[in-house]
Protein backbone atom coordinates (compact mmCIF):
# COMPACT_ATOMS: atom_id res chain seq x y z
CA UNK A 1 0.00 0.00 0.00
CA UNK A 2 1.69 3.02 -1.38
CA UNK A 3 1.06 6.72 0.00
CA UNK A 4 1.21 9.84 -2.31
CA UNK A 5 4.36 11.12 -0.74
CA UNK A 6 5.98 7.01 -1.44
CA UNK A 7 4.88 7.49 -4.64
CA UNK A 8 6.42 11.14 -5.38
CA UNK A 9 9.40 9.64 -3.96
CA UNK A 10 9.70 6.22 -6.33
CA UNK A 11 9.18 8.73 -9.12
CA UNK A 12 12.10 11.03 -8.23
CA UNK A 13 14.81 7.44 -7.65
CA UNK A 14 14.78 7.99 -3.96
CA UNK A 15 15.54 4.58 -2.13
CA UNK A 16 13.11 3.97 0.66
CA UNK A 17 10.93 1.65 1.78
CA UNK A 18 7.10 2.18 2.81
CA UNK A 19 5.82 1.12 5.98
CA UNK A 20 2.12 1.83 4.91
CA UNK A 21 0.00 3.75 6.94
CA UNK A 22 -0.40 3.89 11.19
CA UNK A 23 -3.66 3.14 12.78
CA UNK A 24 -4.69 6.98 11.96
CA UNK A 25 -4.01 6.76 8.65
CA UNK A 26 -0.79 8.62 8.80
CA UNK A 27 1.84 7.27 5.94
CA UNK A 28 5.09 6.11 7.09
CA UNK A 29 8.21 5.48 5.52
CA UNK A 30 11.30 3.75 6.21
CA UNK A 31 14.81 5.42 4.82
CA UNK A 32 18.16 4.58 5.74
CA UNK A 33 20.25 6.34 8.03
CA UNK A 34 22.59 6.99 5.15
CA UNK A 35 20.21 8.62 2.88
CA UNK A 36 18.36 10.38 5.83
CA UNK A 37 20.00 14.04 5.43
CA UNK A 38 19.65 14.16 2.23
CA UNK A 39 15.61 13.38 2.24
CA UNK A 40 15.44 15.55 4.97
CA UNK A 41 16.25 18.16 3.17
CA UNK A 42 14.55 17.02 -0.06
CA UNK A 43 11.35 17.09 2.65
CA UNK A 44 11.74 20.65 4.06
CA UNK A 45 12.19 22.13 0.44
CA UNK A 46 8.72 19.88 -0.40
CA UNK A 47 7.18 21.89 2.14
CA UNK A 48 6.71 20.06 5.47
CA UNK A 49 8.48 23.37 7.97
CA UNK A 50 7.32 21.48 11.10
CA UNK A 51 8.92 18.58 12.51
CA UNK A 52 6.03 17.81 15.29
CA UNK A 53 7.73 14.93 17.50
CA UNK A 54 11.23 13.07 17.35
CA UNK A 55 10.77 9.85 19.50
CA UNK A 56 13.21 6.45 19.44
CA UNK A 57 11.67 3.06 20.53
CA UNK A 58 13.59 -0.53 20.48
CA UNK A 59 12.11 -2.95 18.13
CA UNK A 60 13.20 -6.27 19.83
CA UNK A 61 15.20 -7.00 22.23
CA UNK A 62 18.50 -7.77 20.55
CA UNK A 63 17.23 -6.52 17.46
CA UNK A 64 17.70 -2.82 15.83
CA UNK A 65 16.71 0.36 17.58
CA UNK A 66 14.50 2.54 15.46
CA UNK A 67 13.95 6.55 15.25
CA UNK A 68 10.55 7.97 14.38
CA UNK A 69 10.37 11.67 13.02
CA UNK A 70 6.89 13.15 12.99
CA UNK A 71 6.97 15.83 10.36
CA UNK A 72 3.91 18.38 9.06
CA UNK A 73 3.35 21.37 7.23
CA UNK A 74 2.00 24.49 8.43
CA UNK A 75 0.95 27.01 6.86
CA UNK A 76 -1.65 29.68 6.67
CA UNK A 77 -5.66 28.87 6.80
CA UNK A 78 -4.70 24.99 6.06
CA UNK A 79 -7.02 22.41 7.23
CA UNK A 80 -6.16 19.01 8.57
CA UNK A 81 -2.37 19.47 7.29
CA UNK A 82 -0.44 16.49 5.16
CA UNK A 83 1.51 14.64 7.52
CA UNK A 84 4.08 11.96 7.21
CA UNK A 85 5.85 9.75 9.37
CA UNK A 86 9.58 8.55 8.75
CA UNK A 87 11.56 5.73 10.61
CA UNK A 88 15.33 5.51 10.70
CA UNK A 89 16.05 1.90 11.82
CA UNK A 90 20.25 1.29 13.42
CA UNK A 91 22.01 -1.35 14.52
CA UNK A 92 22.02 -1.72 18.15
CA UNK A 93 25.86 -2.36 18.16
CA UNK A 94 26.88 1.51 16.58
CA UNK A 95 24.23 3.18 16.81
CA UNK A 96 24.66 6.31 14.71
CA UNK A 97 21.96 8.41 13.09
CA UNK A 98 22.56 12.15 10.73
CA UNK A 99 21.30 14.77 13.10
CA UNK A 100 18.48 16.82 11.21
CA UNK A 101 19.34 19.77 13.28
CA UNK A 102 20.51 22.00 10.37
CA UNK A 103 17.13 21.06 8.92
CA UNK A 104 14.76 21.28 11.62
CA UNK A 105 15.86 22.98 14.68
CA UNK A 106 13.02 21.78 16.80
CA UNK A 107 15.16 17.96 17.03
CA UNK A 108 17.58 19.91 19.55
CA UNK A 109 16.23 18.97 22.77
CA UNK A 110 14.45 15.76 21.25
CA UNK A 111 17.77 14.25 19.40
CA UNK A 112 19.31 14.83 23.02
CA UNK A 113 16.52 13.12 24.60
CA UNK A 114 17.20 10.04 22.37
CA UNK A 115 20.92 9.72 22.72
CA UNK A 116 20.17 9.91 26.58
CA UNK A 117 17.99 7.75 26.90
CA UNK A 118 18.74 4.79 24.32
CA UNK A 119 21.87 5.47 22.92
CA UNK A 120 21.43 6.85 19.47
CA UNK A 121 24.33 9.24 18.52
CA UNK A 122 23.18 11.61 16.08
CA UNK A 123 26.03 12.96 14.09
CA UNK A 124 26.64 16.93 13.46
CA UNK A 125 24.67 17.57 16.41
CA UNK A 126 25.58 20.86 17.94
CA UNK A 127 26.06 19.69 21.41
CA UNK A 128 24.62 16.39 22.18
CA UNK A 129 24.86 15.61 25.92
CA UNK A 130 22.38 14.31 28.54
CA UNK A 131 19.76 15.87 28.68
CA UNK A 132 17.42 14.22 31.52
CA UNK A 133 19.93 11.82 33.32
CA UNK A 134 22.81 13.13 35.12
CA UNK A 135 25.73 13.69 32.79
CA UNK A 136 27.81 10.88 34.64
CA UNK A 137 25.03 8.16 33.94
CA UNK A 138 26.37 4.93 32.43
CA UNK A 139 23.89 2.96 30.73
CA UNK A 140 21.15 3.81 28.36
CA UNK A 141 17.41 3.86 30.36
CA UNK A 142 15.19 3.29 28.11
CA UNK A 143 16.61 -0.05 25.93
CA UNK A 144 14.42 -2.77 27.18
CA UNK A 145 17.66 -4.64 28.37
CA UNK A 146 18.51 -2.10 30.56
CA UNK A 147 18.89 -3.12 34.45
CA UNK A 148 18.86 -0.34 36.53
CA UNK A 149 21.81 -0.36 39.01
CA UNK A 150 21.66 -0.73 43.12
CA UNK A 151 18.09 -2.33 42.55
CA UNK A 152 18.00 -5.71 43.62
CA UNK A 153 14.31 -6.23 42.79
CA UNK A 154 13.21 -8.61 40.35
CA UNK A 155 13.39 -6.56 37.02
CA UNK A 156 11.76 -7.62 33.54
CA UNK A 157 14.79 -6.96 31.68
CA UNK A 158 15.29 -9.11 28.90
CA UNK B 1 -4.09 20.53 35.65
CA UNK B 2 -6.94 18.44 34.12
CA UNK B 3 -5.18 18.29 30.63
CA UNK B 4 -2.73 16.36 30.96
CA UNK B 5 -4.75 13.76 32.58
CA UNK B 6 -7.60 13.92 30.16
CA UNK B 7 -5.65 13.50 27.30
CA UNK B 8 -3.12 11.03 28.26
CA UNK B 9 -6.31 8.65 27.87
CA UNK B 10 -7.14 10.15 24.18
CA UNK B 11 -4.37 8.11 22.65
CA UNK B 12 -5.48 4.12 24.42
CA UNK B 13 -9.07 5.69 23.83
CA UNK B 14 -8.18 6.59 19.47
CA UNK B 15 -6.20 2.91 19.53
CA UNK B 16 -9.01 0.99 21.23
CA UNK B 17 -11.53 2.81 18.83
CA UNK B 18 -13.60 3.45 21.54
CA UNK B 19 -16.21 6.37 21.16
CA UNK B 20 -17.07 8.94 23.37
CA UNK B 21 -20.13 10.17 24.44
CA UNK B 22 -21.58 13.75 23.10
CA UNK B 23 -21.83 14.74 26.88
CA UNK B 24 -18.34 13.99 28.08
CA UNK B 25 -17.09 15.56 24.99
CA UNK B 26 -18.53 18.73 26.09
CA UNK B 27 -17.68 18.51 29.46
CA UNK B 28 -13.88 17.75 28.72
CA UNK B 29 -14.08 20.59 26.02
CA UNK B 30 -14.92 22.83 29.27
CA UNK B 31 -12.48 21.37 31.58
CA UNK B 32 -9.93 21.79 28.90
CA UNK B 33 -11.04 25.40 28.06
CA UNK B 34 -10.91 26.23 31.83
CA UNK B 35 -7.37 24.76 32.10
CA UNK B 36 -6.00 26.71 29.81
CA UNK B 37 -7.29 29.77 31.35
CA UNK B 38 -5.95 28.99 34.72
CA UNK B 39 -2.61 27.55 33.45
CA UNK B 40 -1.99 31.37 31.02
CA UNK B 41 -2.93 33.15 34.37
CA UNK B 42 -0.41 30.66 36.03
CA UNK B 43 2.38 32.05 33.71
CA UNK B 44 1.19 35.90 34.49
CA UNK B 45 1.77 36.26 37.70
CA UNK B 46 5.59 34.94 38.16
CA UNK B 47 6.10 37.05 34.72
CA UNK B 48 5.08 40.31 36.43
CA UNK B 49 6.66 39.61 39.23
CA UNK B 50 9.78 39.24 37.09
CA UNK B 51 9.30 42.28 35.65
CA UNK B 52 8.90 44.18 39.11
CA UNK B 53 4.88 44.27 39.35
CA UNK B 54 4.07 42.02 42.80
CA UNK B 55 0.17 42.99 42.72
CA UNK B 56 -1.13 40.81 40.05
CA UNK B 57 0.56 37.55 41.68
CA UNK B 58 -2.30 37.98 44.47
CA UNK B 59 -5.06 38.97 41.74
CA UNK B 60 -4.21 35.76 39.64
CA UNK B 61 -5.21 33.12 42.68
CA UNK B 62 -8.14 34.78 43.73
CA UNK B 63 -9.06 33.73 39.99
CA UNK B 64 -7.60 30.43 40.26
CA UNK B 65 -9.20 29.41 43.55
CA UNK B 66 -12.47 29.93 41.54
CA UNK B 67 -11.40 27.46 38.39
CA UNK B 68 -10.53 24.74 41.07
CA UNK B 69 -13.78 24.90 42.54
CA UNK B 70 -14.79 24.23 39.56
CA UNK B 71 -12.67 21.42 39.06
CA UNK B 72 -13.80 20.04 42.46
CA UNK B 73 -17.76 20.17 41.64
CA UNK B 74 -17.46 20.01 37.87
CA UNK B 75 -21.51 21.32 37.87
CA UNK B 76 -23.33 24.65 36.10
CA UNK B 77 -21.43 26.79 38.19
CA UNK B 78 -19.00 27.24 35.28
CA UNK B 79 -21.29 30.01 33.58
CA UNK B 80 -21.51 32.05 36.84
CA UNK B 81 -17.65 31.97 36.30
CA UNK B 82 -17.80 33.54 33.16
CA UNK B 83 -19.61 36.44 34.06
CA UNK B 84 -17.33 37.01 36.74
CA UNK B 85 -14.42 36.51 34.41
CA UNK B 86 -15.16 39.07 31.99
CA UNK B 87 -15.29 41.84 34.46
CA UNK B 88 -11.79 40.32 35.60
CA UNK B 89 -10.31 40.91 32.58
CA UNK B 90 -11.44 44.62 32.38
CA UNK B 91 -9.49 44.60 35.62
CA UNK B 92 -6.16 43.32 33.93
CA UNK B 93 -6.55 45.04 30.89
CA UNK B 94 -6.24 48.52 33.39
CA UNK B 95 -3.26 47.27 35.63
CA UNK B 96 -1.22 45.61 32.61
CA UNK B 97 -2.16 46.24 29.19
CA UNK B 98 -2.36 49.50 28.91
CA UNK B 99 0.11 50.67 31.15
CA UNK B 100 2.80 52.55 29.35
CA UNK B 101 5.79 50.59 32.22
CA UNK B 102 4.98 47.87 31.36
CA UNK B 103 4.81 47.99 27.68
CA UNK B 104 7.70 50.12 27.17
CA UNK B 105 9.17 47.30 29.43
CA UNK B 106 8.17 44.00 27.12
CA UNK B 107 7.21 45.30 23.67
CA UNK B 108 9.44 44.02 20.88
CA UNK B 109 11.57 42.16 23.45
CA UNK B 110 12.56 38.39 22.44
CA UNK B 111 10.98 38.56 18.75
CA UNK B 112 11.29 35.12 16.59
CA UNK B 113 10.37 35.59 12.90
CA UNK B 114 7.45 33.13 11.86
CA UNK B 115 9.52 30.98 9.81
CA UNK B 116 12.36 30.56 12.38
CA UNK B 117 8.71 30.12 15.04
CA UNK B 118 8.22 26.94 12.93
CA UNK B 119 11.40 25.36 12.13
CA UNK B 120 12.05 25.34 16.22
CA UNK B 121 9.30 23.74 16.66
CA UNK B 122 7.35 26.32 18.62
CA UNK B 123 3.71 25.92 19.27
CA UNK B 124 1.16 27.34 20.99
CA UNK B 125 0.91 30.88 22.12
CA UNK B 126 4.46 31.59 21.09
CA UNK B 127 4.01 30.31 17.37
CA UNK B 128 0.21 32.38 17.58
CA UNK B 129 2.31 35.52 18.62
CA UNK B 130 4.92 34.94 15.89
CA UNK B 131 2.36 35.60 13.15
CA UNK B 132 1.31 31.74 12.47
CA UNK B 133 -2.05 31.35 12.67
CA UNK B 134 -2.30 27.68 14.00
CA UNK B 135 -4.32 26.23 16.55
CA UNK B 136 -4.78 22.56 17.31
CA UNK B 137 -8.37 22.97 18.21
CA UNK B 138 -9.53 24.36 14.42
CA UNK B 139 -6.97 22.09 12.46
CA UNK B 140 -7.51 19.00 14.03
CA UNK B 141 -11.11 19.33 14.30
CA UNK B 142 -10.99 17.23 17.59
CA UNK B 143 -13.33 16.70 20.15
CA UNK B 144 -16.43 18.95 19.82
CA UNK B 145 -14.63 21.71 18.86
CA UNK B 146 -16.02 22.18 15.65
CA UNK B 147 -19.63 22.99 17.19
CA UNK B 148 -18.63 25.87 18.75
CA UNK B 149 -18.04 29.62 16.63
CA UNK B 150 -14.78 30.90 17.23
CA UNK B 151 -11.89 32.12 15.32
CA UNK B 152 -7.89 31.38 15.81
CA UNK B 153 -6.49 34.66 17.35
CA UNK B 154 -3.35 35.84 16.29
CA UNK B 155 -0.93 38.81 16.07
CA UNK B 156 1.21 39.44 12.66
CA UNK B 157 3.99 41.55 14.29
CA UNK B 158 6.84 38.61 15.27
CA UNK B 159 6.57 39.58 18.71
CA UNK B 160 6.71 37.09 21.62
CA UNK B 161 6.45 39.03 25.05
CA UNK B 162 3.40 39.97 25.03
CA UNK B 163 1.47 36.79 23.69
CA UNK B 164 -0.80 34.90 26.36
CA UNK B 165 -2.26 37.96 28.83
CA UNK B 166 -5.54 36.73 29.84
CA UNK B 167 -6.79 39.89 29.88
CA UNK B 168 -4.18 40.75 26.92
CA UNK B 169 -5.13 41.84 23.16
CA UNK B 170 -6.39 38.02 21.97
CA UNK B 171 -7.16 35.51 24.08
CA UNK B 172 -9.91 36.33 25.80
CA UNK B 173 -11.88 37.16 23.03
CA UNK B 174 -12.10 33.18 22.66
CA UNK B 175 -13.24 33.02 25.93
CA UNK B 176 -16.51 35.36 25.23
CA UNK B 177 -17.23 33.41 22.51
CA UNK B 178 -17.67 30.12 24.15
CA UNK B 179 -19.77 32.53 27.13
CA UNK B 180 -22.41 33.12 24.64
CA UNK B 181 -22.67 29.56 23.01
CA UNK B 182 -22.87 27.28 26.28
CA UNK B 183 -25.94 28.27 27.53
CA UNK B 184 -27.37 25.98 24.60
CA UNK B 185 -25.77 23.43 25.47
CA UNK B 186 -26.48 22.79 28.85
CA UNK B 187 -30.18 23.05 27.94
CA UNK B 188 -30.64 20.03 26.10
CA UNK B 189 -31.76 17.36 28.12
CA UNK B 190 -31.51 14.28 25.56
CA UNK B 191 -27.97 13.48 26.96
CA UNK B 192 -28.25 10.39 28.86
CA UNK B 193 -26.02 10.72 32.42
CA UNK B 194 -23.83 7.58 32.38
CA UNK B 195 -22.90 6.47 35.98
CA UNK B 196 -19.01 6.43 36.76
CA UNK B 197 -17.65 2.93 35.49
CA UNK B 198 -14.61 1.84 37.38
CA UNK B 199 -11.49 2.32 34.73
CA UNK B 200 -11.27 -0.97 32.52
CA UNK B 201 -8.26 -2.18 31.25
CA UNK B 202 -8.13 -3.23 27.43
CA UNK B 203 -5.64 -5.07 25.05
CA UNK B 204 -4.06 -2.36 22.96
CA UNK B 205 -3.74 -3.81 19.43
CA UNK B 206 -0.28 -3.92 17.77
CA UNK B 207 -0.18 -0.27 16.08
CA UNK B 208 0.94 2.55 16.40
CA UNK B 209 -0.57 6.01 17.16
CA UNK B 210 0.33 9.83 17.57
CA UNK B 211 -2.54 11.44 19.19
CA UNK B 212 -2.08 15.62 19.95
CA UNK B 213 -4.02 18.01 21.80
CA UNK B 214 -3.48 21.56 22.22
CA UNK B 215 -2.43 22.35 25.86
CA UNK B 216 -2.19 25.47 27.14
CA UNK B 217 1.52 25.77 26.03
CA UNK B 218 1.30 24.44 23.30
CA UNK B 219 1.20 20.70 21.44
CA UNK B 220 1.16 18.04 24.05
CA UNK B 221 1.65 15.06 21.83
CA UNK B 222 1.60 11.22 22.63
CA UNK B 223 3.55 8.58 20.55
CA UNK B 224 2.12 5.11 21.27
CA UNK B 225 3.19 1.75 20.33
CA UNK B 226 0.47 -0.85 21.42
CA UNK B 227 1.51 -4.59 22.10
CA UNK B 228 -1.36 -7.20 22.22
CA UNK B 229 -1.58 -6.69 26.07
CA UNK B 230 -2.54 -4.27 28.91
CA UNK B 231 0.69 -2.54 28.91
CA UNK B 232 2.06 -0.44 25.59
CA UNK B 233 5.54 -0.78 24.06
CA UNK B 234 6.57 2.82 23.79
CA UNK B 235 4.56 5.53 25.51
CA UNK B 236 6.11 8.54 24.60
CA UNK B 237 5.27 12.06 25.68
CA UNK B 238 5.91 15.18 23.41
CA UNK B 239 5.77 17.96 26.30
CA UNK B 240 5.17 21.54 24.44
CA UNK B 241 7.19 23.10 27.55
CA UNK B 242 9.83 21.20 26.64
CA UNK B 243 10.55 21.75 23.23
CA UNK B 244 9.38 25.76 23.60
CA UNK B 245 12.69 25.99 25.77
CA UNK B 246 14.91 25.13 22.94
CA UNK B 247 14.82 28.21 21.37
CA UNK B 248 15.62 29.86 24.63
CA UNK B 249 19.62 30.52 23.66
CA UNK B 250 18.73 32.27 20.48
CA UNK B 251 16.13 34.66 22.25
CA UNK B 252 18.77 35.72 24.97
CA UNK B 253 21.18 36.85 22.63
Amino acid sequence: MQGNLSAWLVKHALIHISLGFDYQGIETLQIKPGDWHSIAVILYVYGYNYLRSQCTYDVASGGLLASVYHVTRIEYGVDQPEEVCIKVFTPRKDPRIPSVFWVWKSVDFQERESYDMLGISYDNHPRLKRILMPESWIGWPLRKDYIAPNFYEIQDAH
Amino acid sequence: MLIPSSKYQSAPEQLGNIQVPKRASYISVIMLELSRIASHLLWLGPFMADIGVQTPFFYIFRERELIYDQFKAATDKCLDFCDYFLTGIAEYQKLITRNPIFLERVEGVGIIGGEEAINWGLSGPMLRASGIEWDLHKVDHYECYDKFDWEVQWQKRGGFALEGIPGGPYENLEIRRFDRVKDIVWNEFDYRFISKKPSPTFELSKQELYARVQAPKGELGIFLIGDKGVFPWRYKIRLPGFINLQILPQLVK
